[in-house]
């Protein structure tokens, strides 16, 4: 598990031992672009879960395990197809592009229907309790009928192979498409939200739906729409992960789900920049923790959890969170 | 001419870009009524959360009885002697009306762990005496209230709610009572009679001052002593109900006449 | 004219009966049999005020019932004294029990959001484990110590929980949770993913895990003496919550947990109020660890998850939050049930979380919901 959230460090340099510790500029500019791709990923999970908290005040802690069980279409569906006799690497990577999203934007909208509107009026805890309680239920539906859900599954190569070498440090293609892909996403969002009706929508719900509603907007279709698209946007962080580290696991999502809710909230919660800067933050504690600390790497999470603790105690609402006045 | 009990000066309140309350000058004289009266918006409940503690005051003062109680936290703003009601009702409405009650007297309860959990006796004998009182505190305000003391406050209508809520407030006997809107939601004859157990209880108490924030001017010309109106955060105009009412510039505000 | 204590005394019998029922039967059938007719009796009662008469006839006899209550289970655990494993699930039950109090504490009464539970059972655990063998403390003292430490090292969260809400006070125990995990498999000096062996528990002279023999064809369960040490946990744990439910102390943690600006209003310190219900909550839920880690022998990673966590924040919102009383059905449904019917041993954790999702759409209360307050019941009004 925290394997699969943490980094996979590719053309790893070990380090001399002189008296001078030397350090590889090579060593370090991988683990640079590793730590760029998971705030990327981080990044765009976090994003929906700002999404989600600004129109309706939720947390979906369901939406990491969405992550996951997008990855895992995304696998099913190269499967289907390449047992049918596809080849083609750009058809699959299409085909399972549009049925990870698809599938899962249907998702997300279905759970903020049957689960989340409906308990509106509950108590916060209760809605955080169902979506946590979701998330799992994702999670055990994977790991039971998926076969051998367990086990972690190979996740196929469908990018281009072939790298570039720039001295010691290494520059895979795939990784760089990935990167770019997944930056293109989050700029993308930035002008959805900015440019559209749809976006204006989303971002007038977010702000004050009563008075949103009054303006005419429609405020149940409003909110389906944000979690299709804050869940295709997991989708695509499924699909990106898998590919990255050509390997998907049913528990993925569990790390990846707390990661992304950390990421959000250090950003602020509702904020959607402060999500992708939380995103890229997380990444880069866990990057210094990995490369600083000279115990094994595997205290990097300890370390990034630590200082979003102390984050939190020193800002709770989050580094670029807005104060809201309560009313009383 | 009686003591001043409540004096604010230079009060500013500023929430993001809006001034909500601008250098606001006002004064309550102990055992005295002054109705707060101002459009939406003119800062009368943020002057009632500057005074508790709820917001932060960004620049001038608060005194209560002489000492400073500018920027004090709610509760030590409580402990000092000033206790309210709030504009959108706020009973814990799943607990009793007894457990509403016993919430405003909160900080004259002992809350030991030897009496609490070891020597039950002593505190079956400190309900029993609370459950007195708050009997006799709810019976001024509504024959019907004591008998109900340990229903669910949700249980009650509206205006026995807002009767609850002013007997949690007044319940320690505080030297300043905040009242935010208390006839909202109710009919001319509840409010009439409310005002008339509020006047009563106040006869009893002649050294309580209260302040209250009212939107029916019939409620503030019965019942307060003096008036004072706010706009956008500062004091308009401040005198009898009479006075104000005929003060051009307040009309100008409040009613938009010429 | 008192109050008759038949209801209650029916209440305590029934529950012992279908206690024993589950524990002794084999059939995974007639297992399921039983436990649907009690929830079913459970939900029916809550509809018909049954329970309000069961807990007035309970108060209403403040020694008889109790009394019988113990006699109940020194039955069941007497019928049980040659099955290991049944006493095994029935300490577990017990001391997951006491962990679902101090969850209610935190939770149920204080409203402070704590999905660090097992973490917080680990710390228990593991800090018995290194008491008993690298100190020479006697046992009973050992225990309470472990819960301080639980309560001391969850003190370090006390800073970012007070200064955060809901979601984010959250988050803060999640991430903790996670931290614990990691930060165990990594640490070899606490065992690693291995974990430690813990001795078993010995007061005065007798060793917990030796066998009771009483002659030379009998031996009894040493579970025995773990159940008697765990009904001293859950039911000295039960009487404190309790109390603490009925008095100014409770009254405290229900205006924190309700209405925190009212609450603040009134003088409440909800800073220092979260504070103790936490600590106390940790001291509980640590302390079951505990004894859990010297019952079992021994402590290690794999069992302190997050999915543990959610177990337990399952169990007490299953039984009702805020009831105390709920948790026993509760932990029994969650606990037991895996174990008796091997067909949903491996579904157990989607069918809770499903189970869970059920009840917050439909019956948010739990099989007992919360009750008003009386602070004393048995007064007359």
């Amino acid at each position: 598990m925290a394997r699969l959230g943490g980094q996979r460090v590719r053309n790893r340099k070990a380090s001399t031992r002189q008296e001078v510790i030397v350090v590889d500029p090579g060593y370090l500019a991988q683990h640079l672009f590793n730590g760029l791709m998971l705030g990327v990923i981080y990044a765009l999970v976090a994003v929906g879960f700002t999404l989600f908290f600004g129109v309706l005040d939720v947390i979906m802690f369901s939406h990491g395990d969405v992550v996951m069980l997008g990855a895992f279409t995304a696998l099913a569906t190269w499967i289907g197809l390449t047992d049918a006799g596809a080849a083609s690497p750009s058809l699959l990577l299409f085909a399972m592009l549009v049925a990870s999203i698809g599938l899962m934007a249907l998702l997300g909208a279905l759970t903020a229907r049957i689960l989340v509107l409906p308990l509106r009026q509950a108590p916060p805890m209760n809605v955080l309790l169902i979506t946590l309680m979701t998330g799992t239920v994702l999670r055990e539906s994977v790991r039971l009928f998926y076969p051998q859900g367990s086990n972690p599954k190979p996740f196929p190569r469908l990018l281009p192979t072939g790298a570039m070498e720039f001295g010691q440090f290494t520059l895979r293609f795939d990784s760089a498409i990935l990167l770019v892909v997944g930056v293109a996403a989050i700029v993308s969002v930035h002008l959805a939200l900015s440019r559209t009706r749809l976006g204006l929508a989303i971002r007038a719900v977010a702000q004050d739906s009563e008075t949103a509603s009054a303006m005419g907007i429609p405020f149940t279709a409003t909110v389906l729409a944000t979690f299709a698209i804050g869940s295709a946007l997991a989708a695509l962080a499924g699909l990106v992960n898998g590919l990255y580290y050509s390997e998907v696991s049913f528990n993925l999502g569990l790390l990846l789900g707390v990661i992304g809710f950390s990421a959000a909230v250090i950003g602020g919660l509702g904020n959607v920049y402060g999500a992708i800067l939380g995103g890229f933050l997380f990444a880069a504690l866990q990057t210094v923790g990995a490369v600083a600390l000279p115990l094994a790497s595997a205290y990097k999470d300890v370390f990034a959890f630590t200082v979003v603790i102390i984050l939190m105690a020193i800002r709770p609402a989050g580094l670029l969170a807005e104060r809201s006045a309560e009313r009383v | 001419m009686s003591a001043a009990l409540l004096k604010a000066s230079g009060l500013t309140v500023r929430f993001g870009g809006v001034t909500a309350l601008d250098g606001l000058e006002l004064s309550v004289n102990v055992g005295e009524t002054l109705g707060l009266i101002g459009p939406n918006g003119s800062g009368k409940t943020t002057f009632f959360n500057a005074l508790t503690g709820i917001v932060r005051v960004a620049t001038g003062r608060a005194y209560l009885d002489g000492g400073d109680i500018t920027g004090l936290a709610p509760r030590r703003v409580a402990a000092q002697g000033i206790a309210r009601t709030f504009q959108r009702l706020r009973l814990l409405l799943e607990l009793s009306v007894f457990d509403n009650l016993m919430l405003g007297q909160h900080l004259s309860l002992d809350h030991g762990m030897w009496i609490n959990l070891f020597a039950r006796h002593r505190l079956r004998g400190e309900v029993r005496r609370q459950a007195d009182s708050a009997r006799a505190l709810l019976g001024a305000f509504s024959a019907a209230l004591p008998a109900r003391l340990y229903d669910s406050a949700g249980s009650l209508t509206m205006i026995d709610r807002r009767r609850v809520e002013i007997c949690r407030a007044l319940i320690r006997e505080p030297k300043l009572l905040l009242l935010d809107e208390p006839s909202a939601g109710m009919t001319p004859d509840e409010t009439a009679e409310l005002m008339s157990d509020l006047l009563a209880v106040k006869a009893q108490r002649p050294r309580l001052s209260v302040i209250i924030i009212e939107h029916d001017m019939a409620v503030i010309e019965r019942v307060s002593d003096r008036c004072a109106v706010l706009d956008y955060g500062r004091k308009l105009a401040e005198g009898s109900y009479a006075e104000v009412a005929r003060d051009p510039i307040v009309r100008q505000a409040y009613l938009g006449e010429d | 004219m008192k109050y008759s204590a038949v209801p209650a005394l029916t209440a305590v019998l029934a529950s012992a009966a279908v206690v024993l029922t589950i524990l002794l039967v084999d059939n995974q059938w007639a297992v399921a049999g039983v436990v649907a007719g009690a929830a079913a009796i459970l939900l029916l009662s809550s509809r018909f005020g049954w329970g309000v008469r069961i807990a007035a006839s309970g108060a209403a006899h403040p020694i008889v019932v109790p009394a019988v209550v113990l006699a109940a289970v020194v039955v069941i655990v007497f019928v049980l004294r040659e099955d290991n494993f049944a006493l095994l699930m029935l300490c577990t039950v017990m001391l997951y029990a006491v962990a679902g109090l101090g969850l209610t504490v935190q939770f149920g009464q204080a409203g402070v959001v704590n999905f660090a539970g097992a973490a917080f059972f680990g710390i228990g655990a593991y800090a018995t484990a290194v008491l008993s063998t690298k100190s020479s403390l006697p046992h009973y003292l050992v225990l309470p110590l472990a819960g301080a430490c639980a309560a001391v090292i969850g003190s370090v969260l006390l800073l970012p929980l007070l200064r955060t809400r809901g979601h984010y006070a959250a988050l803060i125990t999640i991430a903790f949770g996670i931290l614990f995990k990691t930060f165990l498999e990594v640490n070899d000096a606490l065992g690693g993913p291995q974990g430690l062996k813990v001795p078993g528990f010995t007061m005065f002279g007798h060793a917990f895990n030796d066998p009771i023999v009483i002659d030379e064809q009998t031996e009894w369960s040493f579970y025995m003496a773990y159940a008697g040490l765990s009904f001293v946990l859950v039911a000295a744990a039960y009487a404190f919550v309790r109390r603490l439910e009925r008095s100014w102390i409770g009254l405290a943690f229900d205006a924190v947990r309700l209405d925190e600006t009212a609450a603040s209003a009134f003088g409440v310190n909800v800073a220092a109020w979260k504070i103790v219900a936490f600590s106390v909550g940790n001291f509980l839920i640590g302390t079951a660890g505990a004894a859990y880690a010297m019952m079992t022998g021994f402590v290690a990673p794999t069992s302190f998850t997050f999915a543990d966590s959610l177990i337990l924040v399952s169990i007490v919102i299953l039984g009702g939050l805020g009831n105390p009383l709920g948790l026993v059905p509760a932990a029994l449904i969650v606990i037991i049930l895996p174990e008796k019917l091997q067909v949903i041993q491996e579904y157990r954790f989607l069918l809770f979380a499903l189970l869970v999702i059920v009840i917050l759409l439909v019956r948010p209360g739990g099989l007992l919901p919360r009750a008003a307050r009386e602070y004393f019941p048995d007064q007359s009004r």
